[in-house]
């Protein structure tokens, strides 16, 4: 157990010593307790006991805690609701433990996942397509509905969206970031990042205040796989950081499972890559829960209602022109006049445009397509 | 002695007839202009004076005093040249006042005594019409201008000695001819509009040409979003083609417009055709707006009772467009100088371009690279209440479809203009009696008495309005755009399939990106 007078220094040295000062820690570690490590600098000792090309960080150290009050910092710091755990508690994430390179502490905001509970870190590209966009939902859901923990690292595009879907349906979600707790990044995100606060948690090996640096987010990626069970790429190109966090889990021995793609599509090239190199192919919430759970269905098919039907039992529904429209729309958003052209050649008949506007309208509103823009209608798919 | 000669000027789009006064009387030499003269209008007395000269009439050492009336006007520009020495001529008893009755006289004059074209002639000639004067005196290269107005005859002088001779009695004249009349009329049946633009050379991209001739109907401000070499420039260049032709009256105020900006060269150049203005998009507010310390007319002008287009509609400086606002609302511009306060019409119907991002390819994800958040920040360039006033938002079809879907045979412009016209016929039976003249006039209580849906349709507003979460502001944008599709169809009652239409002409609340 690790006092709170303790955490208090041991706030102090994390922010003394800066962001990625991970390996100068550890060589201070023989030094004693965070309070003595104060002690030795305020006496001069740790200069003379350091080797001297730690000069200038002992300096910037001293500089730093001049005028700093350790126990005010922290106990504004807890006022704030953040709260710092350190890997000598039992409270410290179990999972975390046993990776390699585990982060000396955490700090966190809201709520750490539960130990006994399934978690997924739902990853992929920021700049991602409207399939991916709209897989990441679906999952996001799925997972939640099915009780299961969606760790992600609340970044723009399919982390941001799992996230939101997962806690759209009341689940919980892990936000990993690369900066400060106290800082929402990106901007964007900021409605995220209070329903986080809310009904999920955030987490950082920085401590707050730091702000969000490209050299920062690699380390991180290790924490979103190290609290997983399962990982899942939703999208990602050839050459994406989300293959970073992937490289991590395989390294602490997590399952990777990918959603394949067109292979035309460079948004996928990455994830199908995967699967050509082992990862699981997943194409339904149900196919990684089953592998999670290690039975058929899991807890999720028998919650989820009418919706383990696939499409084609959906279809026998669309009847006449929407039915013939939905088979020529693809999930690439595609113009209104291509969509003519194509219903056009399939079916040998001509259409008005306005015509062809109401009917796709009606899947819309049925929810079986979707438009992008004013004229851009994409299929939508039930999984 | 004493003499007055009938001029005019320009203010804004109005002109006033001014009087020249001119006073001769025995005295220290002298030559003083009053009546609020601008540094042109003053420099007068020496290029009158040398030109006189040169033209072998010498003035006698007098003291000449000259008034322009009303002496609260500010004159400007070069018009008064020739007044001046008619009148200088007159009160030395050269010639008789008589030889001036019921006469306009404008025209600047050079130092060899030749006379030179000055603008806003056609406003001032009009103006002195409907005053009752019957014949105006102008520079040979504006004459055909006077001619346009039927009711007077136009002679056109070379130089003043000319018209000196003329006014004397001693050479005969006739008034210019009325080709330009002539020709105005053929170019309003559009016997001369040959070598426009045509729809027709447009393939494909059906759906743009319908939002286009949509927009066309209900003079409804169009936005046309694409990627680069999509052919939005090149079908915006084409909207003048489909609008209704000008009325002759409409023509004119036109024309009175490019009048006053000094654009009308010749007959040729008169504007009979709709107008199509594309400024740059470093245009400055004043150019735009119109501005200088005499405000000319700006671009909105220009194109009033035409095609304003804005390409790369984020590349505009914002606080140049939020310029438009007001004109968008108010159809006129007004311009406040310490001279005066000047009114310039401005009636256009706005057609604004611009990439779906940054790099012009969304939502082609294989090929956008853009970031979500630079695609927003994107259209965010574009200020709110301008996109506001676009009722119609419609894509360019990319090159990679666009050239699959072509061929055929395409509509031409004459056609497209048919139902145009007819469409617009339907809106002036329905406006009538109101202030209204287009269904992109109509506010929220219009919308509300002009475009009642019946039953079913309301059902499938509701549907919709929740289906594609629409907007309070889009729902009576769709009303609007509806109503004009629906008299397009020729029918009374909004149909589904025009609120349909409607629906996808909508801007997606920004979040077209989304």
């Amino acid at each position: 157990m690790v006092e709170e007078r303790e955490k208090a220094y041991l706030h102090w040295l994390y922010q003394a010593a800066g962001p990625g000062s991970r390996g100068f820690l550890r060589l201070l570690a023989p030094f004693g307790t965070a309070q003595e490590i104060y002690g030795q600098l305020g006496s001069g000792k740790l200069k003379e006991r350091i080797a001297p090309r730690y000069a200038q960080k002992v300096a910037q150290m001293t500089a730093f805690s001049n005028g700093y009050d350790v126990e005010e910092a922290y106990a504004k710091m807890r006022e704030r609701g953040i709260c710092l755990v350190t890997e000598k508690e039992t409270q410290f994430p179990e999972r975390l433990k046993k990776i390699p390179d585990k982060p000396f502490a955490l700090y966190y905001a809201g709520q750490l996942p539960q130990e006994d509970k399934k978690a997924v870190a739902l990853i992929g590209a920021r700049d991602c397509s409207e399939y991916g966009r709209y897989m990441a939902g679906e999952f996001g859901a799925a997972f939640a509905k099915a009780g299961i923990q969606v760790i992600s690292g609340m970044a723009r595009g399919i982390d941001g969206i799992g996230q939101t879907a997962a806690l759209k349906e009341g689940g919980y979600s892990l936000g990993v970031l690369g900066c400060g707790v106290d800082i929402c990044y990106p901007r964007e995100n900021q409605a995220l990042y209070e329903a986080l606060l809310a009904g999920g948690g955030v987490c950082s090996e920085y401590p707050p205040g730091i702000e969000p640096r490209a050299i920062l987010f690699p380390p991180r990626n290790r924490i979103i796989s190290g609290f997983c069970d399962a990982l899942l790429v939703v999208e990602a190109r050839e050459k994406s950081g989300t293959l970073i966090t992937v490289d991590m889990a395989l390294e602490q021995g997590r399952e990777v499972y990918a959603l394949p793609g067109r292979v035309t599509d460079p948004l996928s090239g990455g994830c199908n890559r995967l699967i050509r190199q082992g990862a699981g192919l997943v194409s339904t919430p149900a196919e990684l829960l089953e592998e999670l759970f290690g039975k058929p269905g899991g807890a999720f098919l028998e919650k989820s209602g009418g919706r383990e039907k696939g499409q084609q039992g959906r279809l026998v529904f669309l009847e006449g022109m929407q039915g013939e429209l939905f088979e020529i729309l693809d999930t690439n958003p595609l113009p209104a006049e291509e969509l003519q052209r194509r219903y056009e050649e399939k079916y040998g008949k001509r259409t008005e445009l306005p015509i062809l506007f109401q009917e796709l309208l009606e899947l819309c509103a049925g929810g079986y397509a979707g438009q992008i823009g004013g004229s851009y209608f994409m299929r939508i798919l039930k999984i | 002695m004493l003499s007055t000669i009938t001029s005019g000027a320009v203010y804004g789009v109005r002109s006033h007839l001014i009087e020249v006064e001119v006073d001769v009387s025995q005295g220290l030499p002298c030559f003083q202009i009053v009546g609020l003269p601008g540094s042109e209008v003053r420099e007068a007395r020496d290029r009158v004076k040398v030109a006189l000269k040169n033209v072998g009439i010498k003035l006698p050492p007098v003291c000449i005093n000259i008034n322009l009336s009303p002496a609260d006007l500010p004159k400007n520009g070069t018009m008064f040249d020739l007044p001046v020495a008619v009148g200088i001529l007159i009160a030395l008893g050269e010639l008789s006042q008589e030889s001036v009755q019921d006469t306009l006289l404008l025209g600047e004059m050079g130092l060899s005594g030749e006379l030179k074209p000055v603008k806003g002639v056609l406003p001032i000639v009009r103006e002195a019409a409907k005053q009752g004067i019957k014949r105006c005196l102008l520079p040979e290269k504006n004459a055909w201008e006077g001619a346009l107005t039927k009711e007077m005859e136009s002679v056109g002088m070379s130089d003043v000695k000319e018209a000196v001779d003329y006014l004397a009695g001693k050479i005969k004249k006739k008034g210019a001819g009325r080709e330009g009349a002539d020709r105005l009329s053929k170019m309003l049946t559009g016997e001369e509009v040959s070598g426009q633009p045509d729809f027709a050379e447009i393939n494909g991209q059906q759906g743009l040409k319908r939002a286009a001739e949509v927009a066309a109907a209900g003079f409804h401000n169009l936005l046309i979003i694409g990627a680069p070499g999509s052919g939005k420039t090149m079908l915006a260049r084409r909207i003048p083609s489909i609008l209704p032709p000008l009325s002759l009256e409409e023509g004119l105020e036109v024309s009175t417009i490019y009048s006053i900006s000094g654009l009308l060269q010749s007959a040729d150049s008169l504007k009979m055709t709709r107008p199509f203005l594309n400024p740059h998009h470093t245009i400055t507010g004043r150019a735009l707006a119109g501005g200088g310390r005499i405000p000319a007319p700006g671009v909105i002008s220009l194109a009033h009772r035409g095609v304003l287009f804005l390409d790369e509609l984020p590349e505009f400086k914002r606080e140049t467009l939020d310029i438009l606002r007001q004109p968008l609302e108010d159809k006129q511009v007004q311009i406040a100088r310490s001279s005066g306060s000047y009114v310039y019409p401005a009636d256009f119907m706005l057609v604004g371009a611009m990439n779906p991002c940054p790099c012009g390819f969304y939502p082609d994800r294989n090929r956008c690279r853009c970031t979500p958040y630079e695609v927003r920040r994107y259209l965010n360039r574009v200020s709110g209440p301008i996109l506001d006033r676009m009722d119609i938002c419609v894509e360019a079809l990319p090159m990679q479809f666009a050239q699959i879907a072509a061929g055929g045979q395409e509509e031409t412009s004459a056609r497209v203009r048919e139902r145009v016209m007819a469409a617009r016929e339907r809106q002036s039976v329905r406006f009538a009696g109101t202030d209204l003249h287009f269904n992109a006039d109509m506010g929220a209580g219009e919308v509300e008495r002009f475009c009642v849906l019946g039953k079913q349709e309301r059902a499938y507003m509701e549907k919709m309005f929740t289906a594609m979460q629409l907007s309070a502001r889009a729902y009576h944008r769709i009303l609007k755009v509806a109503r004009t599709i629906a008299d397009l169809d020729g029918s009374e009652q909004i149909g589904k399939l025009h609120l349909a239409e409607a629906i996808c002409y909508r801007q997606s609340d920004r979040k077209f990106w989304n």
